[in-house]
């Protein structure tokens, strides 16, 4: 049977390395023909090390692209822990971080093998034809994920015919299965050109191999300190293309979605606005003065967006935990789904999870450094829960329904 | 290796199909995707790096030989801040004027470093065209800072070529 199994698997590979009827020479034009291409500066060594740069790159992005992603669809097994408060900011930060530095990256390492694009015959066999396409599917997700990325960091979707989220999660899965088999088959042409030296061949007057990959550091550094002061303050002075700019919006923190935008002016502003909290058996609603009036905590977390931005604010209100308890539940086995005045919106409710639900951190803020909530930043309650994405900061509450911990 | 490199293809492999199958079951996605992941593949391929490789040779063409890499350089560090900046400036993320400084920059750098390497490259050829001084004298200080005199520099004098 396994003897059957290995003659089969030997049979198909001989079939699919059988060469193909080579194609007609009077096609073979334009960048097709034979030194089409100046190839002196390009080399595997230049390639090999790109690679393994971008590859870097792109784990790193995968890795905190997929945590980002498990965060807010939490599956069954997943459990994301509420501290250190700051870890979603630095684990999300990098992930913007890296995937913009790879832009150069991304563009010399497709240049140094753009002549290969050009290879005649276009394919030799099937496998040949095969390894193509994974490379096709492999440079167009890697686009994909580096240019809908910039496009969100930039909150410009016009370009982008599909929801972005789910678009960039499922392209960054072919992006790194492509990947994985891209290095699976170059992996002996990677070891050969990483383990001798060859003298540079560059004429005067083009990039050396140590030119170009100069030059992509200093883009990639360049990209780096030009919008990283989004999320490290420090560098918000010099950051001059950071997208958001903290200390330019109301109370000193950026604002991805207006109270005007969201709808809920009327419903904000209204003198019969109450909290409604329901617990498992009893409902009950709070008025403003009610929320008030219970125990006030100040916590001072950061506020931390998916595209990359976070700034920090000194929150005060009611902690979490104490509503829950209020409602007749023990915060230690329970969670909260928590439900903004909006009417619609992909965002606008959101599940506390245990880790969060307990935490004394995490509360339903009605100020914001001393002042009561900016409508923008969702007065008259908003949630603020430490280690968490900014999209699951619910603004605008309304209703708070807790529940025994699923 | 051949192992490790059968399970990198097999695993890639079932990531790849992974997408495939999720990305087609996806509610929230309809067709619009394939064709973005068409489109940037076409874009870049057969717009944006053929103009690159383009541009490069305009460089050559009409950038004088000692700054063209430079130049090259310089070119290459703003196309990838323009990819960057392109979608802020255009998009609603607030233009901020501000981000033309990145620009500047890297051309004040290029620019100066040109103006430092043409200088020293002058200096030099001062200095090959300056007689040997005899040793009894005393270093000639008077002659440093000097213009050189019109239309008698050389173009490109070998070192330690004797003056004329």
């Amino acid at each position: 049977m396994v003897r059957d199994a290995g003659r089969l698997i030997r049979r198909a590979h001989a079939w699919m390395s059988r060469p193909l009827p080579p194609p007609p020479a009077a096609l073979r034009r334009g960048p097709l023909r034979r030194g089409a291409f100046d190839t002196s500066g390009r080399s595997p060594r230049l390639t090999s090390l790109l690679g393994i740069a971008l590859g870097s790159a792109f784990a790193v992005c995968f890795l905190t692209g997929l945590l980002s992603h498990l965060i807010q669809h939490p599956p069954f097994w997943f459990v994301w822990p509420s501290r250190p408060v700051a870890l979603y900011r630095v684990t999300q930060g990098l992930h913007v971080a890296t995937g913009l530095a790879s832009v150069p990256l991304l563009g010399a390492k497709l240049w140094s093998v753009y002549p290969r694009l050009f290879g005649w015959p276009p394919v030799r066999n099937l496998t040949h034809a095969i390894e193509r396409a994974s490379i096709a599917a492999l440079v167009a997700a890697a686009l994909f994920q580096v240019i809908s990325g910039v496009l969100n960091v930039a909150r410009w979707y016009d370009p982008m015919p599909f929801f972005f989220t789910a678009g960039h999660y499922w392209s960054a899965w072919l992006a790194i299965g492509a990947l994985l088999a891209h290095i699976g088959v170059k992996l002996p042409i990677v070891r050969q050109a990483l383990a001798r030296r060859i003298p540079e061949r560059a004429p005067a007057g083009t990039l050396t191999r140590r030119g170009l990959l100069g030059t992509v550091g200093v883009a990639a550094g360049l990209i780096t300190v030009a919008t990283a002061g989004q999320t490290v303050a420090p560098l918000a002075p010099v950051s001059v293309l950071a997208p958001r700019r903290p200390r330019s919006e109301p109370q000193n923190l950026a604002v991805n979605k207006t109270s005007a935008a969201a709808g809920v002016r009327d419903a904000i502003f209204d003198p019969a606005y109450r909290l409604v909290l329901a617990g498992l058996d009893r409902s009950q609603s709070l008025t403003l003065t009610d929320l008030a009036a219970l125990p006030q905590h100040t916590v001072v977390l950061p506020i931390s967006c998916v595209e990359g931005w976070s700034a920090t604010g000194a929150w005060t209100g009611v902690r979490l935990r104490d509503l829950i308890r209020l409602a007749g539940l023990d915060p230690e086995d329970a969670e909260a789904y928590v439900e903004s005045l909006q009417t619609s919106g992909r965002y606008r409710a959101t599940t506390v999870p245990t880790p969060h639900a307990r935490d004394p951190f995490t509360l339903l803020a009605l100020r914001l450094n001393g002042e009561p909530l900016h409508p923008d930043h969702g007065y008259p309650a908003r949630l603020i829960a430490p280690n968490r994405p900014g999209v699951l900061q619910t603004k605008w509450v309304g209703r708070i329904t807790v529940r025994k911990a699923s | 290796m051949r192992t490790a490199r059968r399970v990198l293809i097999a695993f890639g492999g079932l990531g790849m199909a992974y997408a495939v199958v999720g990305a087609l079951t996806d509610p929230d996605l309809k067709g619009g995707a394939f064709v973005f992941l068409a489109g940037v593949l076409v874009a870049h391929d057969a717009v944006l790096l053929p103009l690159t490789i383009g541009a490069g040779a305009l460089v050559g063409r009409f950038v004088p030989l000692p700054s063209r890499a430079l130049v090259r350089s310089a070119l290459l560090v703003s196309l990838a801040v323009t990819v960057v900046a392109l979608p802020l400036m255009v998009g609603p993320g607030k233009p901020a004027p501000a981000g033309f400084a990145t620009y500047g920059l890297v051309w004040a750098v290029t620019g100066s470093i040109i103006l430092t390497r043409r200088v020293r490259e002058a200096r030099r050829r001062r200095a090959d065209r300056r007689p040997p001084a005899p040793r009894a004298d005393p270093p000639p200080a008077q002659q440093s800072g000097c213009p050189p005199t019109p239309g008698t520099a050389p173009r490109s004098p070998a070192p330690g070529t004797p003056p004329p």
